[in-house]
């Protein structure tokens, strides 16, 4: 037990620094929010220690509690006793003076104690009450914290509390979370995805329609089925939920209406029977689904008497008595549209069934920080997965993505993975269709959670890239004739792996019931049929620098699917066999490179028409 | 050394917060085996502490929506009293810990669990954590997906925050 260090032969006890025996040492003391190189004896005394950092921080010597390996340097010892040398750190807590024997204080009350105490420890910007300080710069810092943190809460109560998720009851999580958060809401509306969703009558009614309890509410209420066929209201209605102003002008018309009901004989009672019948039922039903009310202002509109106006209402005071002008929808669509968004939906065509602005797809919902911490925790749960993706707007939106590949195709390329390479772009476009019926297969959804195979697939992977390695030239001729031999986890494999390359990538179906993550893991992983070997020479070295690496990281999860793309379609035959009658078509046509046919037929995924084009495209002639 | 200074445990609570997934998928989609996605918390006192996006919180030990710890690691003994951590935790929460200061990679739950280990017993917790972000980073698909983790928060429900309330 030293005392107070003087006892040290032949060494000097002064602590000024410059001292001709003891080698002085630096010593970083750090505080919780500063830190500071002490030069002191290494002989020195705790005590001397502390008055040295009393005056560096400017702090009373009783006010300083030094640490150091877990414990508490006392004035008696010696920092040689604790071990403390050149280099070393030692923290610093600076209490309050009145704080001592004075246990379980709140921490509010200890903070503001705390930086009564200290004045220069931490910057003098932090001094003004630090809990107003804390809160103070919590709360500017925008919504956007906000809103990841209620995502945050959100994924972490699916991801992790639920062992066996159900995907219903992330959905309610999730409107719960909307509901909560208005400005969450906004913000989905306002993504041109989910109003080009909206834009879209039939869609809208189909997903409705899909929500059992809202098929309950129409059984016992024929007239909500008449409004959900009726194309106007539903417009209107899509209208009113894209734009949460116009929806307030509804809801202040129709509430100003019902009170002008009120006063009429027996209108009271016409009123509460329109709500106890159909409002009711209709808003947890609806709730249940959108997270807000759509349907709140139609809930009594075919009743009430008068009718609102279905423009879009600019002035601040509504005229009731103004001509009930029902413009005709592409006219209050494009109003409402140009005020929400710029990339507005494109009408329906032919070849586009959605009416979805292919360019307006891929930024927004997808890249909002909140649904990729959800995404990511629902490609933590395989259960969650496959339930997600078995559910009823699962289906639909993969068929109606199966039927529109070029929607598909678009919403990939703004995949920043494909970004640099065209090629790669290419292939992908030409596969979808073949992807999107293997997504529609409940097989391949089973297999996708299953570890077992998802492990099978990882040695696969393995397997692959070592002989990619050792024999690159042999890998292409593997690819076209061999690996098929279906391999069941070739899906399941590459979904997980695409669900993180689906996440910078924007998706499609952007509704609040978190579809999102589903289709993310599904669109991203996309078979070649073997087309990517002819391609990998190719598109190598025309990717360059950092791009390399993922276009390679790419070409391996296709090299998986080349195997599930024959295990999962159910035909194990090599892309010769599958082709030959196009391949005869071809050759009777008068290409007669049978190789070169072959390949175009594979690349195109059995497209006539893609190959020929391709075969010519390739021939100078 | 012996002091009469009442001594108390420290602990470390290591979880996998892919639920073993990582183990799985880690070799697909990294490259390399990264056994899984941790997220660490200090136990003294009775008390859980652990920093997310929400800033410095406590609760009961294992009282996160997370569970059970996968690891327990002993950190040793600390002389330093509950009033004094408190009064530490306060002032990194102020400073350094606030809920907005949450980086994924380079500042994150195991950040904070490092520095109060070093606090409180003078040892670190053990590199395979504080590793993971780096070893993350140094794959392609790391770096891919990158911008949008950094975005990430994680703020395991189930604590109290300690100094300055929800972001909420």
């Amino acid at each position: 037990m030293a005392d107070q260090g003087a006892a040290d032969p032949g060494n000097n006890n002064n602590n000024t620094p410059e001292a001709s025996e003891g080698t002085i040492i630096k010593v970083t003391v750090k505080t919780p929010k500063d830190k500071e190189e002490i030069a002191i004896a290494e002989d020195a005394s705790v005590t001397q220690f502390k008055e040295e950092i009393s005056r560096r921080f400017k702090a009373k010597q009783d006010q300083l509690v030094l640490i150091f390996a877990g414990k508490i340097l006392k004035d008696g010892d010696s920092l040689s006793q604790h071990g403390i040398k050149d280099g070393l750190t030692v923290h610093l807590v600076i209490k309050t003076a009145h704080k001592a024997g004075d246990g379980g204080s709140t921490s509010a009350s200890s903070s503001t104690s705390t930086q009564a105490g200290n004045t220069s420890t931490s910057s003098p910007s932090t001094n003004p009450s630090s809990t107003a300080g804390s809160t103070g710069t919590a709360a500017p810092p925008t919504q956007t914290p906000n809103i990841l943190t209620g995502f945050g809460d959100l994924a972490g109560l699916a991801g992790m509390g639920m062992g066996s998720a159900n995907f219903m009851e992330l959905q309610q999580q999730m409107q719960r979370q909307l509901m909560s958060n208005p400005e969450m809401l906004s913000q989905i509306m306002e993504n041109p995805l989910v109003q080009n969703m909206m834009s879209n009558p039939d869609l809208m009614r189909q997903m409705i329609m899909a929500n059992p309890q809202m098929q309950q509410l129409m059984e016992r209420n024929p007239e909500i089925s008449h409004m959900l066929n009726n194309p106007e209201l539903m417009r209107q209605t899509m209208e009113l939920a894209r734009n949460p102003a116009m929806m307030q002008e509804m809801m202040r018309n129709q509430d100003r209406a019902l009170s002008n009901l009120e006063s009429i004989p027996g209108g009271y009672n016409a009123l509460r029977r329109m709500y106890t019948d159909i409002q009711e039922p209709m808003f947890s039903a609806a709730r249940e689904q959108f997270g807000s009310n759509p349907f709140s202002a139609l809930g009594g509109n075919s009743e009430s008497g008068a009718q609102p106006s279905r423009t879009e209402n600019r002035e601040p005071l509504p005229n009731p008595w103004g001509p009930p002008n029902s413009s005709n929808p592409s006219e209050s669509g494009g109003a409402t549209t140009g005020s929400t968004s710029t990339t507005g939906g494109t009408n329906p065509s032919v070849s586009n069934p959605l009416g979805i602005n292919p360019a307006s797809l891929g930024n927004g919902m997808f890249n909002s920080p909140g649904m990729q911490s959800l995404l990511q925790q629902i490609s933590e749960n395989p259960q969650l997965m496959q339930n997600m993706l078995s559910a009823p707007y699962m289906r639909s939106m993969m068929q109606s993505l199966s039927q529109n590949p070029e929607l598909a195709s678009q919403v990939l390329m703004n995949n920043p993975l494909f970004a640099g390479n065209p090629q790669l772009q290419e292939q992908f476009r030409s596969q979808l269709p073949i992807f999107l019926q293997q997504m529609q297969n409940p097989e391949a959804l089973s297999v996708m959670t299953n570890p077992r195979a998802m492990q099978a697939l990882m040695q696969i992977q393995q397997g692959l890239q070592t002989l990619q390695t050792e024999a690159p030239g042999l890998m292409p001729s593997l690819m076209t004739g061999g690996v098929p031999g279906g391999i069941p986890g070739g899906i399941p494999g590459g979904i997980p792996g695409g669900i993180p390359g689906g996440i910078p990538g924007g998706m499609p179906g952007g509704m609040p019931g978190g579809m999102p993550g589903g289709i993310a893991g599904g669109i991203p992983g996309i078979p070649t049929g073997g087309g990517m070997p002819t391609e990998n020479p190719a598109s190598s070295p025309s990717s360059a620098g950092t791009n390399a690496a993922q276009q390679q990281l790419m070409q391996q999860m296709l090299q998986m699917f080349a195997g599930g793309g024959g295990g999962g379609s159910a035909t194990t035959q090599t892309p010769e066999v599958r082709f030959q009658s196009q391949l005869d078509q071809l050759s009777a046509m008068g290409f007669i490179n049978r190789e070169a046919n072959l390949q175009a037929l594979i690349a195109t995924g059995g497209d006539i028409n893609a190959a020929i084009e391709r075969l010519l495209g390739s021939q100078p002639s | 050394m012996d002091k009469n200074a009442t001594r108390y445990n420290v602990q470390l609570y290591i979880y996998d917060l892919s639920r073993g997934m990582a183990r799985n998928l880690s070799p697909i989609m990294l490259g390399k085996q990264l056994d899984g996605i941790w997220h660490t918390a200090i136990v003294a006192y009775g008390d859980e502490f652990f920093f997310g996006g929400e800033g410095i919180s406590s609760c009961s030990p294992g009282g996160t929506m997370l569970g059970s710890p996968d690891t327990v690691v002993e950190l040793g003994e600390t002389e330093v009293s509950e009033e004094i951590f408190m009064d530490y935790l306060s002032s990194l929460g102020e400073s350094t810990y606030r809920g907005d200061r949450y980086r994924l990679f380079e500042h994150n739950c195991n950040t904070f669990t490092n520095e109060v280990a070093q606090f409180l017993t003078g040892r670190s917790i053990p590199s395979y954590i504080t590793d993971l972000p780096s070893e993350v980073l140094s794959t392609p698909f790391g770096q891919i997906l990158r911008p949008i983790l950094d975005s990430i928060h994680i703020a395991p429900p189930g604590g109290n925050v300690i100094n300055g309330g929800r972001n909420v």
